[in-house]
């Protein structure tokens, strides 16, 4: 389960974006969060994967509530919520080229040994051709970068995720293939998705049920 | 309709063409600088262990010559011929100079970078370091500084690197804090990267060139601070000539007519630190974004 | 084909990069189409299909390492690819071409209000002031004014708003205030570069309805470029469809969306792609600026591919550049 509740959160004291917000994943099931632009559901997405502390409420991943957020957070807990976001260009680390940007993960929790293999596999799936794995962000698209970023947050095979606007930047082709992907992988591995976004027909098409951001906000 | 098995006929984009003759002169520009500053290097390297000629020579019957085929820089109240002063005078200057360049940008960027990754006390203790520092007069830190110690080169590194590690440190720091809310940050995290790797493998680089940008642009200042000090009397002893230590001692003659003792080693001082600036402000026009992004769309 | 002068008549319209070691890329190659008064042209595409460096080109606003071949041409003549910066700076920009942008809010200078923006827009653009300035400067401050309320008016931007600054302000109503701004020099043609992007559903809807009654009804034409197929959907009377730089269909909106649908397969498979339709992405991937294939260069993807679409650049014919259309 993947369980958010009564999250308040924010970025200035007393100015709360998101203002008591709760919502349950149940184990591979996959939610379309729906609500306008500015409207705070970025902020609940990072909450979620916990990278951004609320002022109040619990996060449970798998039963263990969150103690912290960010560095905070135990590794294992962090790592079991993959995330994508909107924006690739802001996204990926402008210095890195694709196979290192892909491999980072796996590097950062000492699992390097491992990292050429799962890099090629990861690339095929997302389909990445091994010439882009030796570019740099600025040398490819928004759509291949996305796919390298959506790579990104496979390869440690989290049991959850999270993905914010991720195709909102993208073409139809582009966005079919991408989610694709998500739903090839969530089949394979059962993994729960949490999709945030404000076009309700991609959203219904993908998800397995969609909530109105109105719908788990407010006073529960 | 034109026919696609045609080859068209290519022209240059007009519209923006008025920009270009400003990139010309600015590569105009960098090839100056850097010829001057790769001919101060060599000179500095290569005269002294070629030219085997001792500058501390003292040759009382060639008191304060004017310039001439045999002395080109003339000599010195004692005789001693001015051009290879100056060129030692350089040597030591520039050596001073990016040492203490060096370690200020060492010390300023591990600060920096520290102060924001860590945020919270830690953040607000190392600033509150940074102001307390500068709120004391450079000069007067760097003459504390030295009289420290007894004179030297080192004492004069420590003393520059005390008082110019000040700037690097906010401009790091405030790079650092703009990085460190961008969402590759939040993906590394997320991807299980410790703090320190966040620091180390994402946050760093980032502010790199910004930091090796400071670094250039402090050599003039360090050559110059260490001028000052030497003119003071307070850098490095009287044997080893310094470009400040020269025009010190070449004051002295001014009253006696004697203008090239003060004037030659003031250029030596002078021109290279502007090549040095001229290098830096190109290097941060390849910086600016709006030029980076004009490769391809 | 109308009979009325074009509003904007390109053909054949190229721009490469020159890249360091001699090469190329080819980021459009041989557009052509175009715009009568009053209509609306859609340029859909993926990112990175040139798109937008031929918007860039139409204004004038390439780089110094871009080439260019091929005419665009405003109804009196002028060549936009010919012309010079003074001519583009001073009479074209906001003049004869109004340019909706991306992100309105970065478009915006941030530390001024919509109010200053659209007045400084007027005095430079309008020039409602000439015959009140005989009137004195008091009447000339009072003329600009008017003005500016008129064009937020026109934009549909609230009066109450006018002294927000731009971080202030919703996307929606950023959009409004990009639009005003647009419209404030009357030029008959808007460029519109991916002016939904980031904008959700509703307030897409809102801004495409706006730019469509900003331009038929007001006898403008709009060249909007996105990568939306439903905006482009609701707004266009024409859809061209760009693929690896070409210009690869040109139809209208309603055949292409609705029947007999689109001819060109890549197009096809842009429609199959959308969630209310198939939802099945084109297989591959697109082809590099920097080395087209000599053929078609959808051959790689393409189920409909043989021999000859792999050597041969199918010429555009009725509006498709396809050997099996």
């Amino acid at each position: 389960m993947l369980e958010l509740r009564d999250i308040t959160a924010g970025y200035e004291r007393r100015r709360p974006v998101v203002e008591g917000a709760s919502l349950i994943l149940r184990p591979g099931e996959s939610l379309g969060l729906l609500g306008p632009s500015g409207c705070g559901k970025s902020t609940l997405a990072r909450v979620a994967a916990l990278l951004h502390r609320p002022d109040r409420g619990t996060v449970t991943v798998d039963g263990r509530t969150a103690t912290g957020f960010r560095h905070r957070a135990p590794r294992s807990l962090r790592t079991a919520v993959g995330v994508v976001f909107q924006q690739p260009r802001l996204a990926a680390d402008p210095r890195m080229r694709l196979r290192d940007l892909v491999a980072e993960p796996l590097r950062a929790t000492g699992r390097r040994a491992e990292a050429a293999a799962a890099v090629a596999g990861l690339a095929e799936r997302v389909g990445l051709g091994a010439d882009l794995l030796d570019r740099r962000p600025h040398e490819v698209s928004d759509g291949q970068l996305q796919r390298a970023c959506l790579a990104r947050a496979l390869v440690l095979r989290p049991r959850w995720l999270v993905c914010d606007e991720m195709t909102a930047m993208l073409d139809a082709s582009t966005t079919a293939a991408l989610v694709g992907v998500v739903e090839e992988y969530r089949a394979d591995t059962g993994a729960g998705l949490l999709a945030v976004g404000h076009d309700p027909v991609l959203l219904r098409r993908w998800c397995d049920r969609t909530a109105h951001w109105k719908e788990i906000t407010g006073p529960p | 309709m034109a026919d696609p098995l045609t080859a068209p006929a290519w022209r240059p984009a007009r519209g923006r063409r008025g920009r270009r003759p400003g990139r010309r002169a600015s590569g105009l520009r960098l090839w100056v600088c850097a010829a001057v500053l790769a001919a101060a290097v060599l000179a500095v390297l290569l005269v002294p262990p070629l030219v085997r000629l001792d500058q501390q020579a003292v040759d009382l019957s060639a008191r304060l010559l004017p310039p001439s085929p045999a002395h080109p820089f003339g000599t010195d109240d004692l005789g001693r011929d001015l051009l290879l002063r100056c060129v030692h005078g350089l040597r030591v200057s520039l050596l001073t100079g990016v040492v203490a360049a060096l370690a200020a940008t060492v010390v300023g960027t591990a600060v920096g970078a520290a102060a924001a990754a860590l945020g919270g006390w830690t953040d607000r203790l190392a600033m509150r370091v940074v102001d307390g520092f500068a709120s004391v007069p450079p000069l007067l830190l760097g003459v504390f500084a030295v009289a420290l110690f007894r004179p030297g080169v080192w004492p004069v590194v420590v003393s520059v690197a005390l008082t110019h590690w000040l700037s690097t440190a906010r401009i790091v720091r405030a790079e650092v804090l703009s990085l460190k809310s961008r969402p590759f940050v939040d993906a590394a995290v997320s991807g299980g990267a410790s703090r320190w790797r966040v620091t180390v493998r994402h946050l760093v680089p980032g502010v790199l060139p910004q930091a090796g940008l400071a670094a250039v642009l402090m050599v003039p200042h360090a050559v110059w601070h260490e001028s000052a000090l030497s003119f003071l009397g307070l850098g490095l002893p009287a044997h080893q000539a310094s470009l400040g230590g020269l025009v010190q001692a070449g004051r002295g003659s001014l009253l006696a007519g004697a203008w090239w003792p003060t004037l030659f080693p003031g250029l030596f001082l002078i021109v290279p630190t502007l090549a040095v600036a001229g290098l830096a402000a190109a290097w941060r026009e390849r910086l600016d974004p709006r030029r980076r992004s004009e490769l391809i769309p | 084909m109308t009979d009325a002068a074009p509003a904007l008549d390109v053909r054949g319209l190229s721009v490469r990069f020159r890249m360091p070691g001699g090469r190329y890329v080819a980021a459009v190659s041989d557009a052509s189409f175009r715009l009568a008064p009053g209509s609306c042209l859609a340029l859909v595409g993926e990112s990175g299909c040139g798109k937008s460096v031929l918007a860039s080109a139409l204004l004038g606003l390439l780089p110094g390492n871009a080439d260019t071949a091929g005419s665009a041409v405003l109804p009196d003549g002028l060549d936009l690819l010919g012309a010079g910066e003074a001519v583009l700076a001073r009479t074209v920009r906001g003049r004869r071409i109004g340019l909706v942008p991306q992100s309105p809010a970065a478009h915006l200078t941030p530390v001024r209000t919509i109010r200053s923006h659209l007045e400084e827009a007027v005095r430079e653009l309008a020039h409602p002031s000439a015959s009140a300035a005989a009137r004195g400067r008091r009447a000339a401050r009072e003329a600009v004014r008017a003005a500016a309320e008129r064009a937020a008016e026109r934009a549909a931007f609230p009066a109450s708003h006018l002294d927000r600054y731009p971080h202030e302000l919703s996307g929606g109503l950023a959009q409004r205030a990009a639009t005003a701004l647009a419209l404030i020099g009357d030029a008959p043609l808007l460029l519109a570069d991916e002016p939904t992007t980031g904008l959700d559903r509703e307030l897409v809807h809102r801004t495409v309805d706006e730019l469509r009654a900003h331009t038929r009804d007001a006898g403008r034409a709009l060249l909007m470029i996105t990568h939306d197929l439903a905006a482009a959907h609701r707004i266009a009377d024409t859809v061209a469809v760009m693929y690896a730089g070409r210009i690869v269909e040109t139809s209208p909106a309603d055949a292409f969306f609705g029947r007999p649908g689109p001819r060109h397969p890549y197009a096809r498979g842009l429609l199959d792609a959308l969630p209310e339709r198939a939802f099945v992405p084109i297989p591959g991937a697109p082809p590099e600026l920097g080395a087209l294939p000599p053929g078609c260069a959808f051959a790689a993807r393409c189920p409909d591919a043989d021999a000859r679409c792999r050597t041969e650049l199918p010429a555009p014919a009725s509006g498709v550049a396809c050997h099996h259309a």
